[in-house]
């Protein structure tokens, strides 16, 4: 009976969208406050109805609803309650619900927002932005009604009434606690980043096109780029853990996907500074958010379509062409819009010079659109080479690396760049003051870094040289700032400088929390630099007795032992680990043989990872066969990762630093 | 003055756009590889023959090896609408996570036309993907299941 109850509330919330989308545009229309409010609150009956059919879902993973053909499809008797309930998200039609789900959650909190403020101020631009949202709401209900081709509903029942013995259960990968969080968390990313993509068409549709959109968006946008930064990094993180191959980004067209809006919406909250200080880049702004609520799209599409065969290679459907057609028609919307409004979009300012802070923004802009545009260029190759020359062809991993380090080494520059740079016009004082010691100090880094590698035996590494002397140089250029800033804030107060240092952050979280991120940036850059420019691996077939090195460690297979768990079955082999010769402990790679989930799969690799500082050792099986006390043959891979405990480190200053900055009042940074 | 910063802006794009414009047509010709069913990659034969491909097809049923001794994988790649198999050597490395017979495979690799055989320096199996089809276990008439 939930399931069906769970249906009705799909079908009643096209209706609950649609009365939104209609209420909302003949009320503001017509300026009458009882049809907007009745818009409002259909808004947030979506976000019941879909909340109804979501908790039904969830009822039938928890009570093994086996007539459920959802339920059947990614969860299973035996599966842990925790998995049971993350199955929400396992497979497609469930994964469209949830995020509809959030959808709408992201709904209710902006009408909620828009409720605390109007107690003081009437304004309607809220509302505006509530008609997008609902559109988009609207699309995502009619894909999870089942009504259309190659998506069936996550609430549909077997026909005739018929029920599995058990469920399929979801994929042995799936089911660890960071495949359970890293999914919801993109989806969390993607859908707050809808809001201020609602709010820029809200703006357009309402002629407020001053900063007002994006400061009422700007923690929204702030928030969704914290939770993509964290989104992204679990999925690396998730990767390098399970997947066994010893890396963390491979440049697969699902990184991709999930990277690229990322990438645009860091160029928007760079750009929008431009806009709220110098009245410049209107237009732009509104491009660049449309472009990354877009990108949220295409990444669904360019996974699920199966125009692109990937790793991933999601199972071919029809959902990429609805896909399609929404971003193609949303965006045709946007830009008959900005026609409409092209007055109000002219900028009052030109750049004034060269070089100057707002080239600096202007630079990072470019960069980090092309460098969209690069890895869209890539991902989508198979198609555009098949355009070209009828040839299906596709570029490899190395092409990425290859064509991100030049456009990535000078955004690494800027980080450091951009915050001293003068406004304006740079001048002969400002690059004294400012740049001369910096750029000195990085050179001397670089050098240094220069003088270490090829001690270790690196004779000409030019990016490693060029980036140690960046990050120095923005490091030194970030801490300057700081330094000065807490200088005179203790002078000023008469207080100490970690007092003044405190001050000078508090009093202006954004600006200072964007300079922590910076610091974040270069971090993580190091430990990109080590992890991918000089990790060693080493493969080798190894019986009990026999040792194999890498780089200075050297492991020993010793032992191998089979464990039982609720759900799998854990065989063991144990290494033990010398460093020069000297005896650190062991290591115990695994793999885990699943009972539940899907039928025939085989084990999978549980690699063992043994942290020396910030510098891994990573060791992975192949096999374990059954005759391994008495002989039998194991296949080893042992990687020495250096610096890739940087590399989360980094990013969790980036996300510290986010939080400095989201907790800067909207209302406030006005005046900033 | 207007005017030459004006200019200065626009050959400063300029050259950036070009820069990297540059660096990506540069890039994908070197590193691009062509694209192979295994009955076109046949088919193909000395055509492509010491090239880089790509080979996206099926693990044949039965064929697949696992030497441990020589840490050599050896499996045979099927078309997924014809009898064309094509072989794969992949040595050196781990087996991926869910591979298995009849299972989609992704190779990367250089291919011998006498023998038949992509020399593979990358594997990659269907991700663990969330969305494959509920094809098998359930009790169904519809086959819309199977293709989703």
């Amino acid at each position: 009976m939930t399931a069906e109850i769970g249906q009705a509330a799909i079908y009643l919330s096209v209706l609950s969208c649609l009365w939104a989308i209609g209420f909302l545009s003949f009320g503001l229309w017509i300026r009458n406050a009882r049809a907007i409010q009745s818009g409002r609150n259909a808004v947030v009956a979506t976000f019941i109805l879909i909340s109804i059919a979501t908790g039904a879902l969830i009822y039938g993973f928890l009570t093994d609803d086996f007539s459920m053909r959802y339920v059947v499809e990614v969860s299973s008797a035996a599966q842990p309650v925790l998995y049971k309930i993350t199955a929400l998200w396992g497979a497609m039609s469930g994964s469209l619900l949830f995020w509809l789900w959030l959808l709408t959650v992201g709904g209710v909190i902006v009408v909620w927002q828009n409720y605390q403020r109007n107690k003081q101020t009437q304004d309607t631009l809220a509302d505006y932005s509530l008609i997008p949202i609902a559109i988009v709401q609207l699309f995502f209900t009619i894909l999870v009604t089942g009504l259309i081709e190659g998506v069936y509903n996550p609430l549909a029942r077997f026909p005739g009434g018929q029920v599995a013995a058990d469920g399929q259960g979801m994929n042995s990968l799936l089911q660890t606690p960071l495949m359970a969080i890293h999914p919801p968390t993109l989806y969390i990313g993607w859908i707050s980043l809808t809001v201020p993509f609602a709010f820029a068409v809200g703006a357009l549709a309402s002629g407020r096109i001053g900063s007002g959109w994006i400061l009422r968006s700007r923690r929204w946008m702030l928030f969704s780029w914290i939770i993509l930064t964290i989104g992204i990094t679990l999925g690396g993180n998730w990767a390098y853990q399970e997947l066994g191959w010893g890396g963390y980004w491979a440049w697969d067209p699902v990184e991709n996907a999930s990277f690229m809006p990322w990438l645009l919406g860091t160029a928007y909250l760079h750009s929008v500074m431009i806009q709220e200080k110098r009245n410049m880049l209107k237009l732009w702004n509104i491009l660049l958010i449309t472009l990354a609520f877009q990108f949220t799209l295409l990444g669904t599409f360019i996974t699920r379509s199966g125009i692109i065969t990937s790793v991933h290679a999601f199972a071919q459907s029809d959902i990429g062409g609805y896909f399609l057609s929404f971003i193609l028609a949303s965006t045709a919307g946007v830009i008959g819009l900005i026609i409409y409004r092209w007055n109000r979009l002219k900028s009052a300012n030109r750049l004034e010079a060269l070089l100057s802070r707002e080239s600096a923004f202007v630079l990072n802009n470019w960069l980090f659109v092309g460098l969209t545009l690069i890895i869209l260029w890539g991902t989508l190759w198979p198609i555009i080479s098949e355009a070209i020359n009828g040839e299906k062809s596709s570029v490899p991993e190395a092409f990425f690396n290859k064509v991100v380090i030049i456009p990535g080494l000078l955004l690494l520059f800027l980080t450091g760049a951009g915050p001293i740079i003068s406004w304006k016009k740079i001048t002969a004082n400002n690059f004294q003051r400012m740049f001369l010691l910096p750029l000195i100090i990085g050179l001397i880094g670089g050098a240094l870094a220069w003088g270490f590698l090829a001690l270790i035996g690196y004779t000409f590494p030019l990016y490693s040289v060029l980036c140690s002397f960046a990050a120095v140089f923005v490091i030194a250029a970030i801490f300057a700032e700081f330094y000065r800033g807490a200088k005179l804030r203790a002078k000023r107060q008469e207080t100490s400088f970690l007092n003044g240092l405190n001050l000078l952050i508090q009093r202006n979280k954004r600006r200072y929390g964007g300079y922590i991120i910076h610091i974040g940036i270069v971090i993580l850059y190091i430990g990109i630099m080590g992890s991918k420019g000089y990790f060693l691996l080493e493969s080798k077939s190894m019986t009990l007795g026999e040792s194999m090195e890498v780089g200075k460690y050297k492991l020993t297979m010793i032992d191998s032992f089979e464990k039982e768990y609720a759900n799998y079955l854990r065989s063991v082999i144990v290494f033990d680990v010398e460093k020069n010769g000297k005896r650190i402990g062991t290591m115990e790679p695994a793999l885990h043989d699943y009972y539940k989930a899907k039928s025939d799969e085989e084990p999978t690799k549980e690699s063992a990872i043994r942290h020396f500082g910030m510098n891994d050792l990573y060791v992975a099986l192949g096999n374990i066969p059954p005759n391994v006390k008495t002989g039998g043959v194991v296949n080893v891979q042992g990687y020495y990762n250096p610096l890739i405990g940087v590399v989360w480190i980094g990013v969790a200053v980036m996300v510290l630093g986010g939080i400095v900055a989201i907790a800067e009042k909207s209302e406030r940074s006005r005046e900033a | 003055m207007q005017k030459q910063k004006r200019l200065k802006v626009i050959a400063a794009s300029v050259i950036l756009l070009g820069g990297m414009v540059f660096l990506v047509v540069a890039m994908t010709r070197s590193t691009s590889m062509r694209h192979f069913t295994p009955a076109a990659l046949v088919e193909a034969a000395s055509g492509a023959d010491n090239q880089r491909v790509q080979v996206d097809g099926l693990i044949a049923e039965g064929s697949s090896e696992w030497d441990a001794a020589n840490f050599k994988l050896t499996f045979a790649v099927r078309d997924r609408e014809t009898e064309a198999l094509v072989n794969v050597i992949y040595e050196d490395r781990l087996k991926p996570d869910n591979f298995k017979d009849g299972g989609s495979v992704f190779v990367e690799g250089r291919y011998d036309a006498a023998q038949n055989l992509v020399v593979a320096t990358k594997l990659m199996t269907k991700c663990a993907s969330k969305y494959d089809g509920a094809e098998s276990a359930v009790p169904t008439d519809e086959t819309s299941y199977a293709s989703e």
